[in-house]
Order: structure tokens, then sequence, then C-alpha cells
């Protein structure tokens, strides 16, 4: 099971890691974004959801996801995602 | 119903296990009484009568074995009681030398050994990690000025500074370095122990060995908030499968013989041993309160019932240690002052 699927997700945004003891808090686009994850999209799908949920263009989008992506891995929360 | 004795009842800023142990055992399947063994008339356990039934200053340790267990004795002879579950590090080696004697007198111990409480010198660790498949800071063991300089200057700042049974300081630099060196050695004296810095989690194991390479059950905790004697105030239960693996690990290699709190630092891909205690910690509560009530447990193995060994906790528990105060006549006061017992 990926490190993904471990983590404890509140609807709030509170996320907290078991194996670390860690927790953070995302706003509701990390929110969105992470659940997704956890379904197993792809970079393309989520772009493309987070365009028709929220009123931005498919770029900014990407570059978004890049980001949020880039402090998951920051904070060690994607460590086993390697597809992502 | 059964009478048990506990220790280390001083639930002070550097609070002794005993009050989270009576707390577990009253929680417990079975009546009980809890016995305090105080070795002051202000440790807080003694007026918390809710939890500690009757309480009884003890002779220090360093007065001898006889006067220690014949204190034990009356107690016994008096008020008759079935078991005890010492919690302090300074009275551990005489319950543990003292054991077969008070098994005689009918009082049940759950004790690791001799040999088993060696292992928990600091300067045997690396032998403890690397039978078990974990690592250890690089350590190195000085007893001069002259080995402190060159331990430092091998291992870097920071570098941790310890005693050989208590004590640890972080040191920035040497002049520091040289302060904690000097202030443990008058208080506690040689070796000193400079250890590298690992940084990551710093997460402990609270468990029972049942004597046999198996345990009772293990929790695991994450420190969130320490004071600044380290103690955890604050915590959350983990489930680090790498962390719970290495606490079965040594149990089941050294076939570890009652409590123990196993302390780690976790990092991304390694765990790092940095102290192992042959008692429960003064958090022992935690466990109780996640569903592994590990001071019941020990106490019926002590008493020959087998406990239950399911240990499925939740990650993502908290824990919160808080003060709290209590107002009381002084006769409880004056009696355990004039008679050593209330």
């Amino acid at each position: 099971m990926g490190k993904l699927q471990k983590l404890a997700i509140s609807d709030e945004g509170f996320i907290f890691d078991p194996e670390t003891g860690s927790s953070f808090t995302v706003n509701q686009t990390g929110l969105f974004i992470l659940k997704l994850l956890k379904e197993g999209k792809s970079q393309e799908e989520i772009v493309e959801a987070l365009t028709e949920e929220f009123d931005v263009s498919r770029g900014e989008a990407a570059r978004d996801l890049i980001d949020f992506l880039e402090q998951l891995r920051l904070n060690g929360l994607l460590r086993e995602e390697k597809n992502v | 119903m059964y009478k048990v004795a506990v220790s280390g009842i001083n639930a002070v800023d550097n609070p002794g296990p005993g009050v989270g142990i009576a707390k577990s055992l009253k929680e417990g399947d079975r009546e009980l009484r809890v016995f305090g063994l105080a070795y002051d008339a202000m440790e807080p356990g003694i007026y918390m009568d809710w939890l500690i039934d009757k309480s009884f200053i003890m002779p220090y340790p360093s007065e001898g074995e006889e006067l220690f267990l014949n204190r034990l004795l009356y107690i016994k002879e008096k008020y008759g009681f079935d078991a005890v579950i010492p919690a302090l590090d300074a009275e551990l080696p005489l319950f543990i030398k003292g054991a077969q004697y008070l098994e005689n007198l009918g009082i049940k111990t759950f004790l690791p050994t001799q040999e088993q409480f060696n292992l928990r010198a600091k300067d045997k660790l690396p032998e403890v990690a690397e039978r078990i498949g974990v690592k250890v800071p690089k350590t190195v063991v000085v007893t001069s000025y002259e080995e402190l300089s060159k331990a430092v200057s091998e291992l870097g700042f920071p570098v941790m500074i310890k005693g050989i049974f208590y004590k640890a300081y972080k040191a920035q630099n040497m002049a520091q370095a040289t302060a904690y060196f000097n202030s443990i050695v008058s208080e506690w004296g040689y070796p000193i122990i400079v250890q590298e810095v690992v940084s990551g989690e710093e997460m402990n194991v609270v468990g029972v060995g049942d004597g046999e390479g198996g345990h009772f059950g293990l929790v695991g905790i994450k420190k969130l908030w320490i004071t600044s004697l380290g103690k955890i105030w604050t915590g959350v239960t983990v489930k680090n499968e790498k962390l719970l693996e290495a606490a079965e690990g040594f149990v089941s290699a050294y076939s570890w013989r009652g409590a123990f709190e196993f302390e780690c630092v976790a990092t991304d891909s390694d765990i790092y041993l940095i102290e192992i205690n042959p008692r429960f910690p003064a958090w022992v509560y935690f466990s109780t309160g996640v569903g592994v009530n590990l001071p019941y447990r020990l106490l019926q193995a002590a008493l020959g019932v087998e406990p239950e060994r399911s240990w499925d906790y939740e990650a993502g528990k908290l824990y919160v240690r808080y003060t709290d105060d209590l107002v009381t006549d002084m006769d409880r006061f004056q009696k355990i002052i004039t008679s050593g017992e209330v």
C-alpha cells in the first residue's frame, strides 16, 4: 500500500501520517487534489478535474498541481507514489 | 482482591511512572488496592487516595538491600500484598537481586534478569542495535577532556553529551560540551557518552516482554511536545512498522521479561536506537487509554495469569499530560511524616 493510502485525511483538510506522527493542514484545493491522488488519478486527470471544479486555466492548474506535489514530496507524503 | 505495591509515585515535573501504573491497574477487570511506595512525604501520589489506597515511606535503595527488603517484609506481614511493580531505575537492581527472596515471601514480580538489565547501559546499545538490525548514532565513550575534544572533532557539532545512566544534553559548541561534561561528571561520574545527533522523529515504544521472546503488547508514540527536562507532555500514537518490528526484534532476541521503553529516532529509511529503559515510562497510561493496559497485563503475568496479548491500537490518538491541584487536610501529611505510612 502506498504512503498516500495510509494517510488519515479529514474533511476539514487535516492530514495525519500514522507512520511518522506528523500532521499537516491543506486548503480545500489541496484536499480536492489529495482525494483524487488517493483514487489513483493521473496528473492529467487531476488537471482536468481542477479546471472543471475551479475557475482556472489548464496551464495554471498544471503549475499549481506540480507545486503541490512537490510540497507533498518535501513533507515525505509521496514517497512511494513514483508514477504521480 | 489483588493488593499491588507500586513505586515512582512522585508525580512532579519529572514524574515517575507510578501514578500512571496505578491508574492503569484500577482500570483492570479485577478490583484491587494499590500501595504506593514513596521516598518522600511530599510525593503527590501519597495524597491521590482515589488511585493510591495506602502509602509507605521506603528507605532509599542506597541505604542497603536489607533495610529495603525488610521494609517490604513489614508491609507484607502487616497489610499483605500480592505483587510489586517497581518503576524507578535506581531501585531496579535491588528488586532484581531480591526477586527470589520476595517470591519466597509470596510477593510476585515480573522483572528482567540482571543480564537483561545490564543491556540498558548506554555503552551496550551498539551491540543491541547490531543484533536486532537497527542503527545507533555514532557513539564515543570518553573519560577525559582530551578524549572529549577528540570525540567532538570526530563527530562534529551538534553532539549529545550523556551520562552512562542519566542526563543527556545537546551541545552546539565546545564550551557547552565541556560544561555539560563537567556537570554530568560531578553528578554521576565517568564515563561520559558523546553521541552524534540524528535528525528525525523521536519515537518511543512501551511494551511488556513475556520472558520467552514474545510480548503482551506494544504501543508506539511520537513525542509532540516535551518539557525542559525532556519528558513527554504531549504525544500521538504512531504505527511505524519499522519501529514496532525493531521493538519486537529486541524482545525476541533477548527474551526480554517485564516492562520496557524502547527509545528511538526514526528517519525516512532507518531506525536509530537511543535508549532502552527496563521499566514503564511515566506516560504508560497512554497505552491503557488506547486499549492496551500494559501495567495490568504485567500484573497478571506476575501473578501467573495469562494476560491478553492483542495490541491493536489506533494511530493518531493524542496524549496530553496536565497538572492539577488538590486540597486536603494536614493529617495525611502529619501521619506519613510521623509513622511513615498513611
